[in-house]
């Protein structure tokens, strides 16, 4: 083969192929195609094409949240013959990615569930999504009924872009009485002290102390999150998610960096932690199995313990408690929590208007009535709606629910979890950051020094 | 696969100049399909991926020309030359790991005994199963609490096979190693069986054991099928993407986490799309410098064969 | 391991070494091939094991027995789930949408292997050679979002063909690859007396290059048709609908909000698996005959 020859006709392909490439992909953020999320979908009518047609909603596939979305989709539909909307369900990573490149060929659907936070902000960036501030002050009893905190991670730049729904997750610690009272643990640890007593006392009698889904990076997080909301109080991350100029050089950072690698360095988490994902529920197992006293996890893991932990929870062997404070000198409040304040609904600012209405209309008669209530809280989740607790049942589902609505309602702050409040692009970094911070491969400086360079990115 | 005869029969000479010109007319309108469809499924976005190098976007809203900034970027990262080690290491470690092991295999299952061809049409299943269905089981096969180790209570199995950066690394090597030596050795094994007895019959009769058989007879009939298998297996190794990042997703931290990777996570969760173009572009080149170098290691075929 | 293609006849003409060391050394060989291949039958087949026997357990007692050992209370509750999510729809999709792809690669690439090899040392065809060539380093997941943008361009955003066509295009270079090479071996003395008798070239292509030919169709054939079968992210990007989709991403519907239902998506793998198993067995015969039906020597 004749190198020269090549080239030479390799370029004359570029220059040829160029205009073609780059008309493309010009055309992809200007007048893309119709929407085409009509067919298939749960409800019949709505033809697709053109500008009419029934209003399309995708969220994510899994039981039994996935039972409670459809069944309020269905009630609506019969209730509105004229307005139908089509849903469509995707597993969760599928769906991180289908919703991206939907939107960015003007091809998503009408409503976008979603995580609020970064994302939501990414999508405002680039007029994605409706702003709902009006909506909301004709709607103000929509606005009234929910937790006042779950509107922090819909909001950006003052104005509400969506709609908070579904149910509150904070993150507790869930303890195993069986191998607490195994290991000789009377009580549970009320600060960071008694925490690494803890961890003593479990390594000396062959348990692990803490179970942890470390493949899964964000359940590194949680730890961090919560030390340094304690430690440094809420003001700290809020000056990173505003943006603030080396906001992350905060003392508070360093202390929490140092106590996380300090629980590391003592055996703090199950053997082989940094394999073991959360998806698969097996750091849950780890952790009702007894091979862990103990985990710091979302409110959803409840069921799940519940069916597959044995008599974990109907033996009575759980308990639960929020993160404790650290030290007497936390700048933090202790009723702070972190999680899930919410999951949410934004309406997509490309669908026609038509379409636009009948999400709206959706929003405001059937999504998250009574009957939805209902159904949440049979799933065990607390939905995100004041005096929801008079529905909780009694016993000890309820007396869990109600703990949670407790803890979520009355915190101070209720902070979004930090992969979903930053933008992808940091959250990506902080993420990876956080793996190497467990790996013990960075220092603290060092993950300081990375992590103020992504602010803002 | 290229299962090619021994060279003395082919005569080659008759080839090439001679009529190229009207026998090339003739015959080149028979690659218009295949080109019609590869350029514009494959060769435009190859182009498009090229031409979003040079710009910023999120993968939502507008596309931002923004000439070299995502070069820049990209270059200047620290994790580019972490991946191009991590890739060039998988590169290596897959050859060196998967053609011995292939050839040995494809050779034992040439021969035609009952029991062998038994065994040969077990090994093939691994390549029925998906990447991802082989990564979801290894991943719990590999837990440390709950996989195969602690289930047969063998203590040298129950390791951290996953979160330990250097472990993680050769299961990885393992497992892809599982998955396609059934490939490579049927190659090697449809290859074996074009061998004409008589070679093996003349060499026992100057009086070669096996082993020298094996060296002076066998490898040497191997070679084109050796070059193309290589090159199957380094190019490919170059984009391995399904099976890492559902098993190890790139981790723990970095450890495993090559070109490919790198570019989809940047590109898909970090929102850099520019950026991904850049690494993108760049697992093109070095996989088409490997196939152009690989071809040209091919040796006395390739003048003629015309690449 | 050697070569042995037979075993028992050469034994007799050994000249030159003491027989006892010969024979010591013949059993050893044996041995070790012996030994060798059960060991890696031992590796292949465990994973597989372990994949059948846990799509018989339940999600929730999963953790609490032994990994290895077989479900004490099997269920066929995942195989009915993965049944009811819509798996016959999932599969006739993957069955159009391979056949559908497979075949047009084999024929398109066929022509344009056959028009490389025959107008060799024509320049215009070295460089489409060269072309395709890059195909074989393409990673899919970088061409994907234009791939995307080009499919809907086309109007063929969430259907079938959406699927098809750019599986064609990225199976055509590993095939022309293949097939050239192929080709390339079948002595010129045959087209030569194709052209004496007055052929043209797409004669000499159907009659003479393509049964020739056939132990490597079958060998791309089958590659490509696992690779599309098993193929992820295109459907996973370009179809919409469930009634478009394929068993691939059957494996992953069981993936929820927070967790994986790992019992069902082994389930899935099972049945997704086994069309292809059953294939295999009934067609091993053709397969392995068509790989080494050779030239005649």
């Amino acid at each position: 083969m004749d190198p020269k020859t090549t080239s030479r006709r390799s370029l004359l392909g570029v220059a040829l192929g160029a205009p073609l490439a780059g008309a493309a992909l010009a055309a992809c953020g200007s007048s893309g195609p119709t929407q085409t999320g009509a067919g298939g979908g749960n409800a019949g009518g709505g033809g697709g094409g053109g500008g009419s047609g029934a209003a399309t909603y995708w969220f994510l596939s899994g039981q039994p949240q996935q039972a409670v979305r459809e069944d309020t989709v269905k009630r609506f539909n019969s209730a509105n013959s004229g307005n139908q909307i089509a849903s469509t369900e995707f597993q969760n990573d599928a769906y991180k990615t289908k919703i991206k490149t939907a939107l960015g060929a003007g091809q998503g659907p009408t409503v976008i569930w979603g995580w609020g936070g970064g994302t939501l902000r990414e999508y405002v960036k680039n007029n994605q999504v409706v702003d709902l501030t009006d909506w909301f002050s004709s709607n103000a009893d929509q606005k009234s009924r929910r937790f006042p905190a779950s509107f922090q991670a819909a909001t950006v730049n003052g104005k509400i872009y969506a709609l908070p729904a579904e149910t509150v997750t904070p993150i507790l610690f869930y303890w195993n009485k069986k191998v607490l009272d195994k290991i000789g643990v009377s009580a549970i640890p009320q600060d960071w002290n008694g925490i690494m007593q803890y961890v003593d006392k479990a390594n000396s009698k062959g348990v692990a102390p803490f179970s942890l889904g470390g493949q899964s990076r964000w359940t590194n997080m949680m730890w961090l999150e919560f030390l340094l909301d304690r430690i440094g109080g809420s003001q700290v991350f809020q000056n990173v998610f505003d943006g603030k100029a080396n906001a992350w050089s905060d003392p508070a950072v360093t202390d929490m960096l140092t106590k996380v690698q300090d629980l590391v360095k003592a055996n703090g988490f199950i053997k082989g932690f940094s394999s073991i994902t959360a998806d698969s529920n097996a750091d849950q197992a780890v952790f009702y199995t007894g091979k862990a006293g103990a985990v710091l996890h979302g409110a959803w893991i409840y069921g799940n313990l519940k069916t597959a932990g044995g008599d974990l929870v109907t033996g009575g062997h759980l308990e639960y408690s929020n993160f404790p404070k650290v030290s007497s000198s936390d700048k933090g409040d202790p009723s702070d929590t972190v999680g899930n304040p919410g999951q949410y609904y934004s309406i997509n600012a490309k669908s026609p208007s038509n379409q636009q209405d009948i999400a709206k209309k959706f929003f405001g008669s059937t999504v998250l009535d009574d009957a939805e209530v209902q159904k949440w809280i049979s799933t065990g989740s607390v939905p995100l709606i004041k005096g929801s607790d008079s529905k909780f049942p009694s016993g000890p589902d309820g007396d869990f629910l109600k703990f949670v609505y407790d803890v979520s309602s009355k915190a101070k702050s209720f902070a979004q979890s930090w992969d979903q409040a930053l933008s992808p692009t940091q959250a990506e970094t902080l993420l990876d950051n956080i793996a190497k911070l467990f790996q013990l491969s960075i220092t603290p400086e060092q993950w300081i020094a990375n992590m103020n360079k992504a602010i803002g990115s | 696969m290229t299962t090619l005869a021994p060279p003395v029969a082919t005569g080659r000479a008759a080839t090439g100049g001679g009529g190229g010109a009207v026998k090339g007319a003739t015959v080149t309108w028979m690659t218009l399909p295949a080109l019609a469809i590869f350029a514009v499924f494959a060769l435009l976005p190859l182009l498009g991926v090229l031409l979003l190098s040079f710009t910023t976007w999120t993968g939502l809203g507008a596309i931002q020309p923004s000439g070299l900034t995502s070069w820049r970027a990209v270059l200047s990262d620290p994790g580019l030359p972490h991946a191009l080690w991590i890739t060039f290491k998988i590169m290596i470690f897959t050859w060196v790991i998967q053609t011995p092991l292939s050839i040995l295999l494809g050779v034992f299952m040439a021969g035609h005994q009952r029991y062998r061809e038994f065994l040969a049409a077990l090994f093939f299943i691994p390549l029925l199963l998906s990447s991802a269905a082989i990564a979801v089981a290894y991943k719990a096969l590999l837990d440390p609490n709950f996989g195969l180790g602690p289930g047969l209570h063998l203590a040298f199995l129950t390791q951290d096979w996953l979160g330990n950066g250097t472990l993680a690394f050769w299961a990885v090597m393992f497992i892809v190693s599982w998955q396609y030596i059934p490939f490579h050795s049927l190659i090697y094994q449809g290859a074996v069986r074009q061998i004409p007895k008589s070679m093996y019959e003349a060499a026992m009769l100057d009086g070669a054991g096996r082993i020298r058989q094996f060296f002076s007879l066998t490898l040497p009939q191997l070679r084109y099928t050796i070059i193309t298998s290589s090159t199957l297996m380094i190019v490919g190794a170059l984009t391995f993407f399904d099976l890492i990042f559902v098993l190890t997703a790139g981790g723990p931290a970095d450890a495993t986490r090559n070109l490919a990777l790198d570019m989809y996570i940047r590109g898909f969760q970090g929102n850099q799309m520019g950026l991904a173009s850049a690494i993108a572009t760049i697992l093109v080149v070095i996989g088409l410098a490997l196939a152009l170098l690989l071809r040209r290691l091919g040796g006395s075929g390739s003048q003629l064969e015309g690449a | 391991m050697a070569a042995t293609v037979s075993t028992d006849a050469t034994r007799t003409q050994r000249p030159a070494s003491p027989p006892g060391q010969r024979a010591r050394h013949l059993r050893d060989m044996n041995w070790v091939g012996g030994l060798a291949s059960w060991l890696w039958l031992a590796i292949v087949i465990i994973p597989i094991y372990w994949i059948v026997i846990t799509s018989f357990k339940g999600q929730d007692t999963y953790f609490s027995g032994n990994p290895m050992a077989p479900p004490t209370s099997p269920t066929l509750d995942n195989y009915k789930l993965v049944i009811q999510s819509d798996f016959p729809r999932y599969f006739l999709n993957s069955v159009l949408v391979t056949i559908g792809a497979v075949i047009p690669a084999l024929v398109v690439s066929f022509m344009a292997a056959y028009g490389i090899v025959r107008g060799a040392g024509n320049r215009l065809l070295q460089f489409i050679n060269a072309i395709f060539l890059t195909g074989l380093a393409i990673p899919i997941q970088a061409v994907i979002i234009p791939v995307y943008l080009i499919i809907i361009k086309l109007g063929l955003y969430d259907t079938l063909l959406a699927i098809i066509l750019p599986s064609i295009a990225f199976a055509i270079p590993l095939s022309v690859l293949v097939l050239s090479n192929f080709i390339r071996d079948v002595p010129k003395e045959l087209f030569e007396s194709m052209r004496v008798d007055g052929a043209t070239e797409w004669r000499t292509l159907w009659s003479l290059a393509f049964p020739l030919t056939r132990p490597a169709m079958v060998t791309v054939a089958i590659y490509n048709g696992l690779a599309i079968w098993n193929g992820f992210l295109l459907p996973l990007i370009l179809t919409q609908t469930p009634s478009n989709r394929l068993l691939p991403l059957a494996l992953w519907s069981f993936q929820g909000q927070y967790s994986v239902n790992i019992p069902a998506v082994l389930a899935a793998v099972v049945l997704t698996t086994l069309p292809i198993l059953i294939l295999y067995v009934v067609g091993r015969r053709q397969l392995l005959s068509g790989l080494t039906a050779g030239f005649s020597k």
